[in-house]
């Protein structure tokens, strides 16, 4: 079970990343506030190691489809970026960037998904670019961290998580998944963040906060 | 003992990935697909039907929920059924997953092996495989009618099919 062990974070590891992804998740509220010029806020904010048959159920309910952006990450750490929220959310959110009365936007056409592919690709650009500088330097490692263009989908919320768990899962029984939920005052939107590094992001987080110890 | 429910009359149960569960005559068994393989294998003559959720192809000694990998899984689902049973039964097989939604290698690597491990698995036990359903960048909802034998297969945008 040695190689089991080896393949998740300490409790100080996983605090240091938090630290992290908590000033990364801040920015992106932000940058996001700023890109529909409405006060927005981080309502849910966790990092956790989770068993399979709970990963599963990060999004809540998981038998629902979900409507996501997802971008590769890429650069010193890679894995999965991910963009997750209900269609009412996310046609919500097209309705305020289209300057359009709310309930307008009723199904997923070119526009809707154009508005939520550039919210998560912001999104995106701005919590890695902060996560980048808040990461403990490596004098070796020169490369940034960016995301692919994100690409939309619809599809059940354990399905989704499944895909994006896959390539930790082969190393472990426990899977690192970081969450921010976002709300947008006075609007009914709930958009998700999750970041999901692969099985050699976890070995470059470990040695990357052991050095900051 | 984690990894079996064995359960009451119509009771829809979700596995989940590394999980494995057994019904007779009147539950409906239900998992949520991506990378994985859903397994079902049903006695037709006795209604047992089982649902396991496999992740990797094999344990290699690791530890860990006997679901999770496919030399441990199959042969713990058969168990249980004939447990639940109380005899010997004889199930056919049907299988459905293994997509890759974000076109990785690694995960291509693992649905292929996940499959072929499952066939060979299921052939040296001599149980027939009557269908597949896998491939693909969709998830998959799979549910096992353990009255009827029906299973039924839904993706997102599509309209469900039986396999």
């Amino acid at each position: 079970m040695k190689a089991q062990r080896e393949n998740v974070l300490s409790i100080e590891q996983l605090d240091a990343f938090r630290t992290a992804f908590h000033e990364g998740a801040a920015e992106a509220s932000t940058a996001l506030g700023r890109w529909i010029d409405k006060p927005t806020r981080i309502s849910f904010d966790v990092v956790e190691q989770l068993p399979l048959d709970e990963a599963t159920r990060v999004l809540g309910s998981e038998g629902e489809p979900i409507c996501f952006c997802v971008a590769q990450m890429t650069g010193r750490l890679t894995g999965q970026l991910i963009l997750a929220f209900s269609d009412a959310s996310g046609l919500a959110l097209a309705d305020l960037l289209l300057d359009q009365p709310r309930g307008t936007a009723g199904a997923w056409g070119q526009m809707e998904t154009s508005a939520a592919l550039e919210t998560a690709n912001i999104i995106a650009c701005t919590f890695l670019n902060s996560l980048y500088r808040n990461f403990p330097a490596d004098p070796s490692a020169t490369s940034e961290l960016l995301p692919t263009p994100p690409r939309f989908s619809r599809d059940y919320a354990a399905s989704l998580i499944e895909f994006a768990v896959m390539d930790q899962v082969v190393a472990t029984d426990h899977v690192l998944v970081a969450q921010t939920e976002f709300q947008i005052d006075g609007d009914p939107v709930d958009w998700t963040l999750l970041f999901i590094p692969d099985a050699e992001s976890m070995m470059t987080l470990r040695e990357a906060l052991r050095e900051r110890r | 003992m984690k990894g079996v429910q064995q359960l009451s009359r119509r009771t829809i149960s979700a596995i989940r990935m590394g999980d494995f569960a057994v019904s007779a005559n009147d539950g409906v068994l239900r998992s949520l697909l991506g990378s994985c393989i859903g397994l079902a294998l049903y006695d037709h003559t006795h209604k047992v039907g089982g649902l396991a959720h496999i992740v990797l192809p094999q344990s290699r000694g690791h530890g860990g929920p006997a679901g999770k990998f496919v030399d441990t899984a199959i042969p713990a689902l058969y168990a249980e059924m004939e447990t639940l049973a109380g005899r010997s039964l004889k199930p056919t097989a049907r299988i459905a997953g293994g997509a890759n939604m974000f076109s990785t290698t690694v995960i291509q690597t693992i649905g292929t092996q996940n499959i072929e491990a499952t066939e060979r698995l299921l052939s040296e036990l001599r149980i027939p495989l009557l269908g597949r359903h896998c491939g693909g960048e969709k998830g998959r909802r799979m549910s096992l009618d353990t009255a009827t034998g029906v299973i039924t297969i839904e993706i997102v945008g599509s309209d469900p099919i039986e396999l």
